[in-house]
């Protein structure tokens, strides 16, 4: 590994965990060093499902939402690709490569998507999706980088989980990622409020925060402090005072 | 078959084998044969430390040279022994020369029919993991260059294994990770289910599935999976 990035990545790294910064550490420094719009972090590979570790903004977020709801994305793909991923225009990409997530990132102000697979070796935890407002290729430089982070990115993580009591998740991991637990929470919620299975309140959940146009942590929390609420009877959703929301 | 081609050979058939299903035994075993091959040796063996830093027997290319590979550990003494913990080569060491050193290992390894021993470390970057361990019938010394062949092929074989190493450890820690993420996924769904279903807040909740847990003598992820697939109502939970 190239030396002198690494120790620009972990100055990076330390730098962020002085000033407190938000987004996940790892997601920031990844968007920072490659020089990009954003970042995410995706954990999940073939089988497992999918679930984002952290974002460096909250476009990124907007666009880890998009993936993860659709499973569609170049996040998803690197979870399983050989070498990286990429769509270096996407308002003009051929539009069958990702149906459903092509507009909505554009939407969401994606020019160029990146996805890096997170791995050590055959062991896949999963990928580094990056965006830049601007259509374009990444230089070398940019490339070699993302690898380089990916790398860090996994040995991170797995270090992290080696300190953590079995079944559990590390308390530095919990610290480190931007975890949506209220997601599932609300979730659970509508659940039991629209007798469907947590699975499809999941899917409802991430339909409904993209039509009304809020990032889906927002509806999330909406729901667990009860100001929004799924009403079987008209199948729609209301606040509070019963008018729809 | 040519020294340098005997050692590429060898290096493409180990990379083969870091995949998935990588057999430790099966490519030391493939290392040992070869040294038989291509060095004026008569038997080959390999010792490798486990995690508790004891030397295990793994592989050898004959039966004899098992048995005296196993009696090195059972007594400990011997070339493997003592090289596995110098980490410093034994070579060309004369067994009718070394009953000082090996008292009971020397006898034993005569009466087999050999006549000089090596031993070479297998370590990399001031680790020692092993010892690949060379016995010899004939009199008369090893040259330079089969000590070099052997050792790059002990060389190759630590690579091949370190690798694998780390990426078992990787795949473990992968495989507890999700375990742990989709527990507290599953968990945090059920807090969800319960809080609206008992109409309470979310520690009230994870109160419920924690007591219920408890008294049912359960697991936590057992019981919110049992409440999140509608096999337990949250109504139905203990509080």
């Amino acid at each position: 590994m190239p030396t002198d990035r690494l120790t620009t990545i972990f100055e990076l790294l330390a730098r962020h965990e002085r000033t407190g910064a938000e987004g996940g550490a790892l997601c920031s420094v990844a968007a920072d060093l490659t020089d990009l719009s954003g970042a995410g972090i995706v954990l999940g590979s073939a089988g497992r499902t999918m679930t984002t570790f952290c974002t460096s903004n909250n476009a990124a977020q907007s666009l880890m939402d998009i993936e993860t709801m659709l499973g569609e994305g170049p996040g998803v793909d690197a979870c399983s690709s050989e070498g990286s991923v990429d769509e270096v225009n996407l308002p003009t990409a051929h539009k069958a490569r990702w149906l459903a997530y092509t507009p909505l990132a554009v939407s969401a102000g994606a020019g160029a998507v990146f996805g890096f697979p997170v791995r050590i070796g055959a062991v896949r935890l999963g990928a580094l999706s990056l965006f830049r407002n601007e259509p374009g290729t990444l230089t070398e430089t940019q490339s070699s980088d993302a690898y380089l982070m990916s790398s860090v990115i996994a040995r991170a993580i797995l270090s992290f989980q080696a300190g953590a009591l079995p079944g559990t998740l590390a308390a530095e991991l919990e610290r480190e990622a931007t975890f949506d637990f209220s997601v599932h929470q609300a979730a659970g919620m509508v659940a039991v409020q629209g007798s469907m299975s947590v699975g499809d309140a999941l899917v409802a959940l991430r339909a409904h925060a993209f039509a009304i146009g809020v990032p889906l942590a927002q509806l999330a929390i909406s729901i667990v402090v009860r100001d929004i609420y799924f009403d079987p009877n008209s199948d729609t959703w209301r606040d509070d005072l019963g008018s729809e929301s | 078959m040519a020294r340098e081609s005997l050692l590429i050979a060898t290096i493409v058939e180990l990379a083969d084998n870091l995949v998935d299903d990588f057999d430790v035994i099966d490519v030391l075993t493939v290392l040992s044969r070869r040294c038989v091959d291509a060095i004026d040796v008569d038997a080959v063996g390999v010792m490798l430390a486990s995690p508790g830093g004891e030397l295990q027997f793994v592989a050898s290319s004959s039966e004899s040279m098992r048995i005296l590979e196993l009696f090195q550990i059972q007594v400990d003494e011997g070339p493997c022994v003592d090289c596995f913990r110098d980490g410093v080569a034994i070579v060309n060491r004369d067994l009718a020369d070394s009953y000082d050193q090996w008292p009971v290992f020397a006898p034993r390894a005569i009466a087999h029919g050999f006549h000089s021993v090596h031993s070479l470390p297998m370590r990399l970057r001031g680790r020692t993991i092993g010892a690949l361990n060379l016995f010899r019938s004939k009199l008369g010394l090893l040259d330079k260059e089969d000590v070099a062949l052997a050792q790059g092929l002990a060389d190759v074989a630590t690579i091949a294994i370190l690798q694998h190493r780390t990426s078992l450890d990787a795949k473990v820690l992968n495989d507890q990770l999700s375990y742990a993420l989709n527990s507290r996924i599953i968990i945090e769904q059920a807090k969800g289910m319960v809080s609206q279903a008992t109409r309470s807040d979310m520690d009230d909740a994870f109160s419920r599935l924690r007591t219920h847990a408890r008294n049912h003598n359960l697991g936590l992820t057992e019981v919110a999976n049992m409440v999140v697939s509608n096999a337990l109502a949250a109504t139905d939970l203990d509080s």
